[in-house]
């Protein structure tokens, strides 16, 4: 199994919140070569799932996630990421100053250099840069921007997949990625995430609409509703939470 | 006599056979000091230094200058270099080219020039005390296509350093300068330049100050930009123990313009100091000002700006902004953006942030994979670049770029 979380129970840290839990108790496995979507209404706990997965501080912790055999909680966010975890933000964040080809190579590079691979020089780097670029229909010009600012809603959108082609995580978490792009926008990064299906990948597709998965097709859907999944099954499930909306699904649990 | 003063007043043993000018200037400049003494914490002006480590221990000027060692320094951009050791002129270690020297060998008026602004105590001992300096003089319409390279060095702690310097040009010339300042050991370096631009003509100015850790470096700068004369400026600190950078601008012809740009990286026990003061005296005037600070440790930075648009100034267009980054709880940085306006018809905007670094950037950067020193350094980097991106010439911004780079990598080791 690529990914076990087991009971996993999430609240934040901040005492101005209460110590509000927000994750009640979540089950999941997701195999390799798998798409798994997790669907649910507003405030159901999606991105905190995402964030506590990706390793993000402000949350106490508990239950167990294990990720290709290693107990991913005990891991800083950026031994995850080295280890193959990759979150597409759901906002993206601007970093005034940093150019974006700087920040994604010094990215590769650390992941590269913690599987003690060598570092790519600038040639290298260019040419895996263009190919993926062209997959996702992003002009050269946005690497000499600072990150993500002065990004588009949809540019911001189509970096991050950009990102995970250019990292090829093992397993992608994509918070998300359809929200606020236009139907174009979105084709282009189900192309750009179809592309990087593989059997030695996973990926989870956060959304609240079904409609990406007409793009993107998952073997497995989950509805997650106040902090548990309260509903799985295949993608036939998405239809169905599309006719009936979210309200229904109290009872079936 | 101040008590403070007296050492200096005493050691006091001006160059024979120097002209009646000079002489009237270096008397004049001492008698001021011994007066004076060192400036006031209680005063606005100094209020954000410690100079009680220099009051303490009086550190006099040297007889001669010592030896120099400037490897691993290369400036290739640089069309001339003029190099400095202990104030004094090093033509060995210089490649002079056209117009540019030691003050010490230009033409009365020039070398006058450097004396001619009122300046504060410490620029009145440097009056009194100095040694030498540069002079740069373009023509009217020239035009300086490479940069021209000033490196003072000081060889050596337990001693005080003091020049003058002017760099003068003509109507529609164009030029661009960078002054760079290292040293070894524990010294007090003291400066002060005169910046004349006659009308429509442009200099790019960019100072690196990189002293060494015990250093306490305070330079004064004062400029007068004719008509449609554009200076642009940027200071940048990234070593020495107490730096003050104070440039002075009279905007004094009508349609000039000058950019004040700024920053510092400041660690340990460091302490720095920028403080710009622009008076728009003419209508039309144009100011920009971006100072970036950011003080890790224990150091301690402070920005004072201070714009005065005075009556007759119209359409003045001044903007000033300061922003800064603390690493640690036991930084602190001190800004103070002003706006004086005595002008009906302007343009004044001014602002200023304090803030620690962007946690959603951090875990941004982590999510990639990028562990939390290399993310810090980044962020830093990109803090501090915004403002390296706007110096000129654009040639040296990549120099610019590897100084930073290097300090931000010891900042991380420390």
């Amino acid at each position: 199994m690529m990914l076990e979380i087991v009971n996993l129970h999430a609240r934040l840290a901040d005492p101005r919140e209460n110590r509000r839990e927000i994750l009640k108790g979540i089950d999941l496995s997701v195999g390799a070569g798998e798409v798994h979507a997790i669907m649910g209404p507003n405030g159901s706990g999606k991105s905190t799932l995402a964030s506590v997965l990706a390793g993000r501080d402000g949350y106490e912790v508990s239950g167990s996630v294990t990720y290709l055999g290693r107990d991913l909680l005990a891991m800083a966010a950026d031994e995850r990421a080295c280890a193959g975890v990759f979150l597409a933000f759901q906002y993206p964040v601007e970093i005034p100053g940093v150019n974006n080809m700087y920040f994604l190579r010094a990215a590769l590079n650390a992941q590269r250099r913690s599987r003690g691979e060598p570092e790519l020089d600038a040639g290298q780097f260019l040419r895996a840069v263009r190919a993926r670029l062209k997959l996702l229909d992003l002009g050269e010009d946005l690497l000499q921007r600072a990150v993500n600012v002065g990004f588009s809603g949809g540019e911001k959108k189509r970096n991050e997949i950009f990102q995970m082609a250019m990292l090829e995580p093992k397993l992608a978490i994509l918070d998300e990625t359809d929200s606020g792009l236009d139907i174009d926008a979105l084709r282009l990064v189900a192309r750009g995430v179809n592309g990087l299906r593989a059997p030695d990948r996973a990926i989870v597709l956060i959304t609240h609409y079904q409609r990406l998965l007409d793009h993107i097709e998952p073997d497995r859907v989950h509805v997650l509703q106040d902090g548990r999944i309260v509903q799985s099954g295949d993608k036939s499930l998405a239809a169905e939470l599309e006719r009936r909306g979210y309200g229904t699904l109290g009872d079936a649990a | 006599m101040n008590p403070e003063a007296r050492p200096y007043v005493e050691a006091f043993a001006p160059p024979a056979g120097e002209p009646a000018w000079l002489s009237r200037a270096r008397r004049r400049g001492l008698e001021r000091f011994a007066a004076e003494g060192f400036p006031s914490r209680r005063g606005e002006g100094w209020r954000y230094l410690d100079l009680g480590a220099l009051a303490a221990r009086p550190l006099l000027p040297r007889a001669a200058a010592g030896a120099a060692d400037l490897r691993g320094f290369d400036l290739p951009e640089a069309g001339s270099t003029l190099v400095l050791v202990d104030g004094r002129f090093a033509p060995d270690l210089s490649r002079l080219g056209a117009g540019l020297g030691p003050l010490s060998a230009a033409a009365p008026d020039l070398a006058e020039a450097a004396f001619a602004q009122p300046s504060g105590p410490f620029a009145a001992l440097g009056a009194a005390l100095f040694g030498d300096g540069f002079a740069l003089d373009v023509p009217p319409g020239a035009v300086l296509g490479a940069p021209v390279a000033v490196v003072h060095v000081a060889s050596s702690g337990g001693a005080s350093v003091h020049t003058r310097n002017v760099v003068r040009l003509g109507a529609g010339s164009r030029a661009s300068l960078i002054e760079i300042f290292v040293g070894a050991g524990g010294y007090w370096r003291n400066d002060a330049t005169a910046l004349s631009l006659g009308e429509g003509a442009a200099l790019d100015r960019i100072v690196l100050v990189e002293e060494a850790a015990e250093a306490v470096h305070l330079n004064d700068t004062a400029a007068t930009l004719a008509a449609a004369a554009r200076l642009g400026s940027f200071v940048m600190i990234l070593g020495g123990r107490t730096v003050r950078q104070e440039l002075r601008v009279a905007v004094a012809g009508e349609d000039a313009a000058c950019r004040l740009d700024g920053a510092f990286v400041l660690a340990g026990d460091e302490e720095a100091n920028i403080v710009a003061a622009v008076d728009h005296l003419a209508p039309r005037g144009a100011t920009r000002e971006l100072v970036k600070g950011v003080a890790a440790g224990r150091a301690h930075g402070a920005f004072q700006g201070r714009i005065v648009v005075h009556e007759g100034a119209q359409k003045a267009d001044a903007h000033q902004l300061s922003r800064n980054l603390i690493l640690g709880r036991r930084a602190a940085i001190d800004t103070k953006p002003e706006l004086e306006i005595y002008a009906d018809d302007v343009k004044c905007a001014h602002g200023a942030s304090v803030g620690d670094l962007d946690e959603a950037a951090m875990f941004y950067l982590a999510s990639r994979g990028i562990a939390p020193d290399e993310a810090r350094r980044l962020l830093v980097e990109g803090f501090v670049g915004e403002a390296v991106e706007r110096a000129e010439p654009a040639a040296l911004r990549p120099y610019l770029r590897r100084r930073l780079g290097a300090r931000l990598a010891k900042l991380e080791a420390a």
